[in-house]
């Protein structure tokens, strides 16, 4: 199999090393650059199937590259930034980047993104829909085989977790109470000092988010329900 | 004491009897006077002869006797004297009258001499030897002859007309001593009586006016007379403005002046006498109170400052000079004023003088009317601008700094008020900005800073984490490995926590008003932390109210809120202990209550528990940023919210209250 590489940029060289060790432990390819203008220049010489972009560099700041990088290309960026603003996630991700991580970041967190990330690009399109396999992004549900992967991973589930997930897919981007999905998944009308489903949804969280206090698919919608984004 | 106080007293006593000394004084010396006055001529004179009934009754009976023994003479006399019937009658009738008066008088003597015949008439008796020197021994008498008269009482002035050119000698006289029976006696003994009256009635006068001196003159000197220090330092207050007191004196003065003056004709009346007697006793009194008012002022030398005038004087002085002095009074409005008064007085005076002639009046009348409505109206425009400012101060004062006062709409005697207020409203703004600036340039500063601190702070969590992944023979070395990943994490979490509780206390954050099930919010915050909170050993319970409370909040806010309180709980709670969570609706407010019992004592108050970095265990050996309570407080804030922390002993409770969710 081919090598995958992946371009770190970051002006503070201890960042930029710091994830050359992590991300040659996951066997990939290590290209480095510390300003917005030799990661500009390192894409066009070499083959490059990922992105780490910090925001904050000299020469050429790091929304300006993935601004001229879409411009080209379409390989997964993403954002390394000690900006944790939600207007700079929102102005990052609009920009183009495909993912952003926050520092300080748990460097294990952003290893399962750049394998996602990876995967997704990797794998792109020659993964040809089934029928009875409904899908988010990289979250699917084969309903046939009762299985739920994420980014091509199949995710141990139990059943009613499993029956969760089924119910929530089939409804994707539609908030559901607290009761409705008790009802809906155990069949039996709904208590109200009933927490379970909470609890279990949590762990769902745990087993199919990279980060379940930032869940990519299965969205808390505070004092209202939960959901499952639709990507 | 005693002493002083029987001196007290007895001046008390004094001052009464000086008094009433004084006003018997008065009535004595005005009632003698008055006596004195009306029987003056009496009362001057030496001999009774010189009383006026007397003097005319002589000068009548003299008159009468010349008449008689001169002129008619006798009935044939007048018959013969070739007079016409009405004259002759007359005389006739005069003769009669003489001859019966002239017999009654038993005082008085005559005797007639007719030069040229010798002939001799006179009621004397034959007894008198010589008659010319009797009668000219006596005081009262008379001598006439042709050309002169020689009297001691003057006569009547015809009586030489009728002795002119006729050979007549008349001596006439009022024999001493006087005997009863006559006219003369009757007024020797009413001039006796009344000269003896007059007398006495001097005698009065004199004692009574000294009397009446001395006791003024103690009175005056007892109210002059410094009072025993302290009552004298004080001076008694006077009930009246002495310049009013003294026109009132005056006025009652001039008075009972001409009540005097018009009843003396009538003071043999006793009624009248009593009368004036009680006027002048008024009197006295009203000038005594006047007079010792008046000394005492003197004495206190307040006599002038204590007038209505120098009062009304001092009174517009210091009008005057507040007025000239005080910002609130523009000293040409004075001219202004009397520009106005003048203006108006003389299309007054310009109406009256042309009041019978018709056009021009009422010229004049329209130009008043319109002269004054003018003046009303430009008054007017001028104070409409007034309320305008007040409304003006009023938004200020209640907070609206942009409230705009245009001063172009504001007549030039408020445009500098207006202005004034303008620039207040300016400078206001201005601080608001500069603190709305100073608390956004804060959270910048903490923002910015915490960037600064993150870079460096992945660079540790990085590398303590590659070297938590080699293989540390040193089992020390591992263990600082932990501990160093243990507290970089902290850090990390620090700078969040901080980063938020700057912007949520600044108010530097979008709050998005939604609908929020507390009872949902409330099962998934504990779903959340279902897992801490059984790792602590805790018995969570939820109650929740019948109804379903649905509150107006932040969604994401609400849970951070939910978040820190559950994760303190989790954190703080005595192991083993229950944690109650109530979910509840009241008066407008959507709240839930959290409650826990504290695994350590909470010496500390609530309102220092929601400060930043203030933490309920004092030694900070569990984890947290101590901004938890704070962050929940301020989010809690910025919702509109209520945010309540009780202790108490080791119960914890804290109330979230939100404004409920209002369909409209």
């Amino acid at each position: 199999m081919e090598r995958l590489n992946v371009l770190v940029c970051d002006d503070d060289t201890a960042i930029v090393d710091a994830l050359e060790i992590y991300l040659k432990h996951e066997n990939y390819g290590v290209l480095k650059a510390y300003t917005g203008a030799q990661a500009l220049q390192a894409l066009a010489e070499h083959e490059i199937h990922l992105i780490l972009l910090d925001i904050m560099m000299p020469e050429m700041d790091g929304l300006s590259a993935t601004i001229r990088i879409r411009e080209e290309r379409n390989i997964p960026i993403i954002i390394i930034s000690a900006k944790s603003e939600d207007t700079d996630k929102i102005a990052g991700l609009n920009f183009g980047a495909d993912d952003y991580v926050s520092k300080p970041f748990n460097p294990l967190e952003l290893m399962a993104r750049v394998k996602s990330q990876m995967r997704r690009y990797t794998a792109l399109g020659s993964i040809a829909l089934k029928s009875g396999i409904l899908k988010s992004g990289g979250l699917e549900l084969d309903r046939a085989g009762k299985e739920v992967r994420v980014d091509g991973e199949i995710i141990r589930l139990t059943p009613t977790e499993y029956g969760i997930v089924v119910f929530l897919m089939e409804n994707l981007g539609h908030v559901f109470s607290i009761a409705q999905i008790y009802e809906q998944v155990w069949n039996e009308p709904s208590y109200a000092a009933e927490n379970t489903v909470a609890v279990h949804i949590r762990r769902i969280r745990e087993k199919i988010e990279i980060n379940p206090r930032e869940p990519k698919y299965l969205k808390v919608v505070w004092g209202i329900g939960y959901k499952i984004k639709k990507y | 004491m005693d002493t002083k106080l029987r001196n007290i007293s007895c001046s008390g006593r004094a001052k009464l009897v000086a008094m009433i000394i004084v006003w018997l004084g008065f009535l004595g010396t005005m009632g003698s006077c008055l006596f004195l006055l009306q029987n003056h001529d009496i009362a001057s004179s030496s001999s009774y002869t010189e009383d006026y009934s007397f003097r005319s009754n002589f000068a009548t009976l003299v008159h009468n006797v010349v008449e008689y023994h001169v002129l008619l003479k006798s009935e044939d006399h007048i018959k013969n004297s070739g007079e016409d019937g009405q004259t002759a009658a007359d005389n006739l009738q005069r003769l009669h009258r003489i001859e019966n008066k002239l017999p009654a008088m038993v005082n008085f003597i005559y005797y007639v001499r007719n030069t040229e015949t010798g002939e001799t008439s006179t009621n004397l008796g034959l007894e008198t030897a010589d008659p010319v020197r009797f009668i000219q021994k006596q005081p009262a008498r008379a001598f006439l002859n042709g050309w002169t008269s020689d009297a001691s009482i003057p006569l009547f002035g015809n009586i030489e007309d009728m002795m002119a050119g006729r050979p007549y000698e008349v001596y006439a006289a009022v024999v001493e001593p006087l005997q009863a029976g006559d006219m003369f006696y009757d007024s020797y003994l009413d001039y006796t009586r009344t000269k003896a009256r007059t007398d006495a009635a001097t005698i009065l006068a004199i004692i009574a006016f000294v009397l009446m001196a001395a006791a003024f003159v103690y009175l005056i000197y007892i109210t002059v007379r410094r009072e025993p220090e302290g009552e004298g330092a004080t001076p008694r207050p006077t009930w009246m403005y002495a310049d009013v007191h003294t026109v009132l004196v005056l006025i009652a003065a001039v008075l009972s002046l001409s009540i005097a003056i018009g009843t003396s004709p009538g003071l043999s009346n006793a009624l009248t006498i009593v009368a004036l007697a009680v006027v002048l006793s008024l009197d006295i009194f009203i000038g005594l109170t006047y007079v010792l008012s008046m000394a005492r002022q003197i004495r206190d030398r307040s006599i002038f400052t204590n007038t209505l005038l120098y009062k009304l004087g001092s009174a517009l002085r210091a009008f005057l000079r507040l007025a000239f002095r005080g910002k609130g009074f523009k000293l040409w409005i004075l001219p202004l004023l009397l520009g106005y008064g003048f203006a108006n007085g003389l299309l007054f005076v310009l109406f009256r003088e042309f009041y019978h002639l018709n056009e021009p009046s009422l010229f004049i009348f329209l130009l008043l009317i319109v002269f004054n409505a003018g003046v009303v109206y430009f008054v007017a425009r001028s104070l409409v601008a007034l309320p305008q400012i007040m409304e003006a101060v009023k938004e200020i004062s209640a907070g609206n700094l942009d409230y705009p006062l245009d001063s172009t709409s504001i007549p030039v005697n408020f445009a500098a008020f207006a202005e004034d207020i303008r620039s207040l409203q300016g400078g206001l703004q201005k601080a608001v900005a500069q603190a709305v600036k100073g608390e956004r340039m804060k959270t910048d500063l903490i923002t910015n800073v915490s960037h600064d601190l993150k870079t460096p702070l992945t660079s540790i969590i990085n590398y303590v984490d590659l070297l938590q992944k080699e293989q540390l023979e040193n089992k020390a070395a591992a263990e600082y490995v932990n501990i160093l990943e243990e507290k970089s994490a902290r850090l990390k979490q620090l700078i969040e926590d901080l980063v938020e509780a700057s912007k949520a206390s600044s108010g530097n954050l979008a709050v998005t008003g939604e609908k929020v099930d507390l009872h949902e919010l409330m099962m998934q915050a504990c779903g959340e932390y279902e897992e801490k909170i059984q790792q602590a050993e805790l018995d969570l319970h939820i109650q929740t109210a019948a109804e379903t409370v649905v509150i107006c909040a932040d969604g994401k806010h609400m849970w951070r809120i939910a978040e820190n309180l559950l994760s303190n709980v989790g954190k703080y709670s005595l192991p083993h202990s229950r944690v109650y969570i109530d979910i509840a609706s009241d008066n407008g407010y959507g709240s839930f209550t959290i409650k826990n019992i504290s695994a350590f004592p909470l010496n500390i108050s609530p309102e220092q528990l929601t400060e930043r970095f203030v933490r309920g265990d004092e030694s900070r050996s569990t984890e947290g940023s101590g901004l938890g309570l704070s962050i929940a407080q301020s989010l809690t804030g910025l919702q509109g919210g209520k945010f309540q922390l009780d202790i108490d002993g080791d119960l914890f409770k804290v109330t979230v209250a939100i404004p409920l969710w209002a369909e409209e």
